[in-house]
């Protein structure tokens, strides 16, 4: 039989060909074009899980844990991904309706959306913080039929304290401004947000590690990626020492229990806080864990306004604390000896103008003015000072005080590791001309000599003040971080261990820490709150209070030699210098100095833990 | 004839052929082993799937050497028999059947499926190649085109009822060895044609294009061209016969694509067109099959390292999307390997079909190349995105049983017809 269609044959190699070529070139241009498809196709497969370091374990200067970190586990979810079958089943886990269950997911998706995960389809986020252990149970046994969920361990704060929570800081979910500025963070993350937990937190958080697993399109584990480049093992913050004794400032918080105010204090030769309280303060318990931002909110509301650190934003006038500097100022530009001996009748009297003080024996030489706190001394020093002819006018005066009181570290922040310290304030002459006019004169500052006035310094500067006298003449910036682990020699430690010398030259001060002795001694403004076998030196201040009655001042160092322990502590609103701030300083100084002794003032003790002053 | 003295002297099978095969059925394996591998896998590990394609395989070769044996001329003689049995197969399992995403084409047996329209195509080619090589039939005369067109419509019916649109288009392959046997060349080119019209008219549909504006446009043009060519009597008849056919064609599939369409089938058809963007639904898959493939590049991730495929986003990534495993394991050089094998696989087929002496050796070898052309071409197409998403295997390559014995079988029986042409 002929076959008359044999070369239809041809037709079908031809279109087999054809094709052939067309798909040759389809693939080619899929395949051939970079690597776009490539990464795709990792993007896809690989999933990049954080590794949460633990933050650095902070202990107090006599190696107690101040701070260690516990477990916590969060819920992660893709909320793509979320089934809504598992809805109740959440909900009745976590304990929470299905109204609340909707916002969660809502703020899931939020987060998600701002995650940083390269160009994946998909992306987790935190869906709920901070589980129980019995959530974390039931949540790991039946995450298999969870779509869309998974758990991670994380950690958090857990504090061996009640207090110091101004100077320790607290951790708190990083912020927007914060997520914009810094790509190490995820929405989410636990940031230092005041305290030393904020100052140091590029060092305490420690290093992210990622560990990357093989995913599926289920979003289901597929093992790990054994690929060393994928994985990088987190790395805890370093081990870190704070120069708190922990239990000194449990001492101090009981002291300042129901009084409002500070107390400072600082190993004068090293500029190591021991003690950093503020009254009213907060629980940093409170900030941990899934109360955490109720308990912010409620605390940034309340009216006692516990968050707030008066210790570096808290302003005050200095009041007769500060008369100390001015009579150094005064031997140093050698205008007074401490020989030199003023009268005083009830007063500093300028024309019709008096400025008041209290009723003693006079004239009083130097001394004397430190121990009994002469106003109508210091009145006469401060114009004597800047209207003193060698310097030509009160402005140039003016501006000598004004260099020899910065060199005291006043009018400027000490430099302290926590961050928005407030500098106080030392009015310039600029400032003096504008406000009192251009032709001013010292009768109309007068006041600023007995640290009244346009002087203002926060009670850290206060502390510093002390720590100066007790080093005669120089002082170590402040600061809360003894040691941390592996930075030893670094800019940070160079700057918390260099000296500042003040303008006044060491030999005049003996004279003045003589007359500080003397205010614990009859005689002195704070007669009676001493303590027997401690040579305390201190001085009292009573600052007057625009706004209610006056704040009680003191500063102090101890042992007179070799001084160990400088303090200064404000008691607001609570009158004189010596009837609140002046025992409770010197019971820290006590307890410093003897830790294992009990108190050898009992009755003064009793007296200043039963005391509630109310505020205003 | 002119083949006639290359023929195998010895009665042996076509040594390429069979050859071609036994590549095909390894590479196969290979990527079904590497796809289901676990994915920090160290050594030889086989999973359940591979083992379970091996013991296919295993049956494959068995059927293979059951039938070099077997008697051609009772093959010849079963052929209208075995015709009618697959049929009432693929009827009963319309009853009997389970469902397996939505078609009702599986007979189970505890673990085992068993497809029984994957033997209709071999089936349908032996009734074909019975009928038209009985007698010296031509491919003429209304009563015979009628019955060939019935053997072949009438699985094509029944495979469409069990709900599996992809087998069923296997069946229009037949056309290709119609057109061998005789069929009018436009028939074809028309039917391409066509092709392209409905093309058109789902895109001129989807961008809500008024009909009557369209109509309206094309007729004035028809009578415009028409009064031009108004001395040319035929060629205006041609054209207005053409476009009267043009309009009609394009409303009826205008229709019939709203009406009778599914929606996931509308959504494949689009997405191919480029009328539809859906990277999360339907464009997913397709989305990850073109980065599986476009992730191997041109050396490929390498064997066992395709992420893509391994880890499911592709989907059925064992089966019918198995092609993107070659792309990314084995990069663009892998599938220009694997092209050429397949590519030299049906041409040697349809070389063997022309040494062929009788109507029915041949038509046998051109339904076996026809159909295994049209798998590669819809199942390649698929994943390259140059055909909707319709879901066929890739022959000796996917997984599945069925499959692999149905074209085992249709290769060999043809090869053991070519072995013993002379005898």
């Amino acid at each position: 039989m002929q076959d008359l269609y044999k070369n239809r044959s041809r037709v079908f190699i031809g279109v087999f060909i054809l094709f052939y070529i067309v798909y040759i070139i389809r693939v080619g241009t899929i395949q051939l074009n970079g690597n776009a498809y490539e990464n795709k196709a990792i993007n896809n497969a690989l999933n990049k899980i954080t590794l949460y370091p633990s933050r650095s374990v902070i202990y107090d200067r006599n190696n107690k844990i101040i701070i260690k970190n516990y477990v916590m586990y969060d819920l992660f979810a893709f909320p793509k991904q979320l089934d809504t079958l598992n809805k109740s089943f959440i909900c009745e886990v976590l304990n929470i309706d299905t109204a609340f269950y909707e916002k969660l997911l809502t703020e899931t998706w939020l987060k998600s959306r701002k995650r940083r995960k390269n160009n994946a389809y998909d992306r987790s986020a935190l869906f709920y913080s901070n589980l129980s252990e019995a959530q974390y149970t039931v949540l790991r046994e039946n995450l298999y039929r969870l779509r869309g969920f998974y758990v991670e361990p994380r950690t958090d704060r857990a504090y061996n304290v009640t207090g110091g929570g101004h100077a320790l800081g607290y951790l708190g979910e990083a912020s927007e401004t914060l997520l914009k500025e810094e790509s190490y963070y995820q929405p989410g993350d636990l940031v230092g947000i005041t305290g030393i937990e904020k100052y140091y937190e590029s060092i305490f958080r420690g290093i992210k590690g990622v560990k990357t697993v093989w995913q599926d399109r289920t979003y289901q584990e597929r093992g790990d990626v054994n690929n060393d480049a994928f994985n990088i093992a987190a790395i805890s913050g370093p081990d870190v020492t704070s120069t708190l004794d922990i239990e000194l400032q449990r001492y101090a918080e009981e002291l300042f229990k129901g009084k409002r105010g500070s107390i400072v204090a600082i190993e004068p030769a090293t500029g190591e806080v021991l003690v950093f309280v503020n009254k009213p303060d907060f629980d940093p318990n409170e900030l941990v864990g899934k109360d955490r931002s109720r308990s912010f909110r409620r605390m940034l509301i309340d009216p006692k306004k516990p968050l707030y650190n008066r210790a570096v934003k808290g302003v005050y006038p200095p009041g007769s604390t500060v008369k100390t500097v001015l009579a150094l100022i005064g031997l140093q530009e050698g205008i007074i000896e401490p020989s030199t001996r003023k009268g005083c009748a009830g007063g500093y009297h300028m024309g019709s103008i008096v400025i008041g003080c209290h009723a003693h024996p006079s004239p009083l030489d130097l001394e004397g003015s430190i121990q009994i706190s002469c106003n109508a001394y210091y009145c006469d020093l401060f114009r004597q000072i800047i209207d003193h002819p060698k310097y030509g006018n009160v402005n140039a005066g003016y501006r000598v005080l004004e260099r020899h009181w910065r060199s005291f570290g006043l009018g400027s922040p000490t430099g302290i590791d926590l961050l928005g310290e407030d500098g106080g304030s030392i009015p310039t002459v600029e400032g003096l001309a504008k406000r009192h006019g251009k032709k001013w004169r010292s009768s109309q500052v007068v006041s600023l000599g007995i640290g009244q006035g346009e002087i203002l310094l926060t009670p850290l500067q206060l502390a510093n003040v002390a720590a100066i006298l007790a080093n005669r003449g120089f002082y170590v910036t402040p600061h809360l971080v003894k040691s941390i682990q592996g930075y030893s020699d670094t800019a940070w430690l160079r700057k918390f261990t260099k000296k500042h010398r003040t303008t006044v030259n060491p030999k005049y001060f003996e004279t003045i820490i003589q007359g500080m002795s003397n205010v614990m001694k009859p005689g002195g403004t704070a007669n009676g709150t001493g303590i027997p076998g401690i040579d305390i030196c201190g001085k009292t201040g009573t600052a007057q209070n625009p706004h209610g009655k006056d704040h009680s001042l003191f500063i102090a160092f101890a042992p007179r030699n070799n001084p160990k322990i400088a303090v200064a502590v404000i008691v607001e609103n609570a009158g004189f210098g010596s009837t609140y701030a002046a025992p409770i300083s010197n019971l820290v100084i006590e307890k410093f100095l003897h830790p294992d002794t009990l108190t050898k003032v009992p009755f003064v003790l009793e007296r200043i833990k039963k005391s509630v002053i109310e505020p205003l | 004839m002119k083949y006639e003295n290359q023929q195998s002297r010895d009665g042996r099978s076509d040594w390429i052929a069979v050859a071609l095969f036994a590549l095909l059925i390894t590479i196969g394996w290979l990527n079904i082993y590497s796809v289901t591998s676990d994915v920090n896998q160290e050594g030889f590990q086989i999973s359940a799937i591979a083992l379970k394609q091996l013991f296919w395989i295993g049956g494959a070769l068995l059927i293979m050497i059951v039938v070099s044996y077997a008697n051609v001329v009772f093959i010849h003689y079963l052929s209208y028999y075995i015709y009618g049995f697959v049929l009432l197969l693929n009827i009963s399992v319309l009853f009997l059947g389970r469902e397996v995403s939505g078609a009702k084409s599986w007979f189970g047996f505890g673990g085992i499926g068993i497809q029984p329209s994957e033997f209709a195509k071999l089936a349908t080619a032996m009734a074909l190649a019975k009928f038209l090589g009985a007698y010296g039939m031509r491919f003429k005369g209304l009563k015979i085109i009628g019955i060939s067109l019935a053997i072949i419509t009438a699985p094509l019916i029944i495979v469409l009822a069990q709900n599996d649109t992809g087998t069923a288009l296997v069946f229009l392959s037949f056309y290709l060895v119609l057109y061998r046997e005789g069929m009018p060349g436009y028939i074809l080119l028309s039917a391409v044609l066509f092709g392209i019209l409905s093309i058109t008219s789902i895109y001129l549909n989807s961008f809500d294009v008024s009909f009557i504006w369209l109509y309206g446009t094309l007729i004035v043009l028809g009578l415009a061209i028409a009064y031009a060519f108004r001395k040319v009597r035929q060629a205006l008849i041609a054209i207005a016969f053409i476009v009267s056919i043009s309009l009609v064609f394009s409303a009826v599939i205008g229709w019939t694509y709203d009406k009778l369409f599914k929606e996931y089938q509308k959504d494949r058809i689009e997405i191919v067109l480029g009328l539809k963007a859906d990277p999360r639904g339907m464009g997913y898959n397709l989305d990850q099959s073109k980065i599986a493939i476009g992730a191997g590049q041109w050396n490929g991730r390498g064997f066992l390292n395709g992420t893509q495929t391994k880890m499911g986003f592709v989907p059925e990534q064992h089966t019918d999307f198995i092609f993107c495993t070659i792309g990314e394991e084995w990069g663009f050089f892998g599938v220009l390997v694997f092209f050429s094998i397949y590519l030299a696989f049906v041409s040697r087929l349809v070389l063997i079909a022309e040494r062929q002496s009788d109507t029915y050796g041949r038509i046998l070898g051109y339904s076996a190349a026809s159909i295994f052309f049209f798998h590669w071409l819809i199942n390649i197409g698929m994943t390259i995105g140059l055909v909707p998403v319709i879901g066929i295997p890739l022959p000796f390559i996917s997984f599945g049983g069925s499959s692999l014995w149905g074209f085992t079988l249709l290769l060999f029986v043809f090869l053991r017809y070519d072995q013993a042409r002379r005898n």
